[in-house]
């Protein structure tokens, strides 16, 4: 495994970090986007770990920040944050094309990130898969059922809420609050179908750091329907970890599963180098 | 006619290149230079905002900053188990002598939050710093670990982050999202630093509920500065937090321009 840092971009102001196996390899390229607002290193290092967990499998990866982010600046160009996005993963994946020879990536995001490589994965061509954790999921019938159900019939819950309202205990409101609108549903729906008729190999993680949108694997169908049969798609959910997997266990769990996953969809080609 | 400022580049530097750093060069011909020398664990992730403030402020002003991050941790070679107390201050002797070469400046003042501002008092003699500018300062080893034990305990029965309580097995070796090896507590228990014997200041952002015991580094001529609003550093709701200050930004800036003169 080899890792060199770049300034790159069109205006030079994206800041990232190639990796490359030790042996050159026919494979797609792996691009990690930000983890909300953590520089490329991703919370306690995910990215790090994982960037360097799949150079050893073979595949050449880029962890970058985004404009603006970490240590990246802006390109001054008049653009929405989602132009800025697709302009930036162009270039990322430029980057690592001229480094590493592939023509294909696949896009890994964790939160933001994984909203920003849907944007992404919605129009660039070079696109082969992406890897959403705790991507888009949508409140559902079923999520409310296995939400509220056990919570009704919980006494020290009961006593919990009554006990709040009566004492009128607030809540810190000092920290950022950085939710926003998901899109409709229908829209994300439709995105999903069309990845999937381009012949991009989709992978839904969610942690149970979400659980107040998503509680169980089946939901995915539940918001998405007959999308989540496709062979080009898989779910999973890891219900006893966080949202940013702060666990070391976990973390080798998530690695394995995108290690597994990337296996099985991109396999490893070694390539002879000819004299 | 103001001097034209080259882009902050990342480099790879000292044996075998496994330290990654970012070089913030001088608007003009630096007279001076700062190594920017970051904390450990998750306060390296939560004040990198600021270092990168830190730096382009002082590199706009024209003083050469270099961050850079210890092996085992940020973009450096090595696995968060593999950071060591002797480690770090060795990569803080080669990021200095990185430093003075790529500044061509041999005047080094060393900058550091928390553990960072420890390992720069500890690097002080080795790596020749002029000056020392040390932000709320870990000088306590064994209250530190207790404190990060703590919050690993804490974090386990987080009904914030964990659905379930996790095992005592799940948060073992690990604090607040790092893994740490035996040696790195250890050093950190047999923690003793010595008052450094250049021109200090202590940066003071601690919470009132927490002890202020800088008299060690004030007896022996640190001077104290307090920075408000006060630093969260240990907070579990807080962790995933950025730590930013402009204060920090402006004091430290105030500081260097004092060098200059």
């Amino acid at each position: 495994m080899k890792e060199s840092g770049f300034r790159f971009g069109r205006a030079r102001h994206l800041v990232g970090v190639v990796g490359l196996p030790a042996s050159p390899a026919d494979n797609v390229g792996v691009i990690v986007l930000n983890a909300g607002m953590v520089h490329r290193i991703g919370p306690f290092r995910l990215h790090v770990e994982l960037t360097r967990r799949l150079n050893s499998c073979g595949y050449p990866t880029l962890r970058f920040d985004l404009s603006t982010l970490g240590d990246s600046g802006a390109s001054a160009e008049l653009q929405t944050r989602p132009q800025q996005i697709r302009a930036d993963v162009a270039d990322a994946m430029t980057l690592l094309g001229d480094k590493s020879g592939c023509t294909g990536f696949v896009l890994v995001g964790l939160c933001s990130g994984a909203e920003n490589a849907h944007t992404a994965a919605c129009t660039e061509s070079r696109t082969a898969g992406a890897i959403f954790l705790d991507g888009y999921a949508y409140r559902t019938a079923g999520f409310m059922l296995r939400h509220y159900l056990p919570r009704l019939l919980n006494p020290s819950i009961w006593r919990g809420f009554l006990s709040r309202n009566l004492h009128h205990d607030p809540q810190p409101t000092d920290a950022p609050d950085f939710r926003h609108e998901y899109p409709q549903r229908s829209e994300i729906r439709a995105d999903l179908t069309g990845m999937l008729d381009r012949g991009l190999k989709l992978s839904f993680i969610y942690s149970g750091g979400v659980s107040k949108y998503f509680n169980h694997r089946r939901q995915f169908r539940e918001c998405f329907g007959g999308i989540a049969s496709h062979p080009g798609l898989s779910v999973s959910f890891l219900e006893d970890t966080d949202h940013t997997y702060i666990l070391g266990a976990d973390r080798e769990r998530l690695l394995d599963i995108v290690e597994d996953w990337l296996l099985h969809n991109f396999p490893v080609v070694a390539t002879s180098i000819s004299a | 006619m103001m001097a034209l400022q080259e882009e902050a580049l990342p480099c790879h530097f000292g044996s075998n290149n496994e330290l990654f750093g970012f070089y913030h060069a001088a608007a003009g011909v630096a007279r001076k230079a700062v190594l920017l020398c970051p904390p450990l664990g998750q306060d390296l992730i939560r004040s990198h905002r600021v270092y990168r403030q830190l730096a382009e402020t002082l590199a706009a002003e024209g003083t050469a900053a270099l961050r850079f991050d210890y092996y085992g941790s940020g973009d450096s070679a090595g696995r968060s188990v593999d950071v060591s107390w002797t480690r770090c201050i060795a990569d803080i002797i080669v990021a200095a002598r990185e430093l003075r070469a790529r500044s061509g400046c041999p005047v080094v003042i060393a900058f550091g939050a928390r553990l960072g501002g420890s390992l720069a008092i500890a690097a002080a003699a080795a790596a020749h710093f002029a000056e020392l500018i040390v932000w709320d300062p870990i000088l306590d080893g064994v209250a530190h670990v207790m404190q990060l034990d703590t919050l690993q305990a804490a974090l386990r029965l987080d009904p914030m982050r964990f659905v379930k309580p996790r095992s005592l097995q799940d948060v073992a070796g690990q604090w607040l999202g790092f893994a740490v090896g035996p040696r790195l507590r250890q050093q950190l228990i047999e923690l003793s630093l010595q008052p450094p014997a250049i021109r200090t200041l202590v940066l003071d952002s601690l919470p009132a509920t927490e002890a202020h015991d800088w008299d060690g580094l004030a007896t022996a001529g640190a001077s104290v500065t307090t920075l408000n609003p006060p630093t969260t550093w240990d907070d579990l709701d807080r962790l995933e937090h950025a730590i930013l200050s402009h204060e920090l930004i402006r004091t430290v800036s105030g500081r260097m321009r004092e060098v200059a003169r």
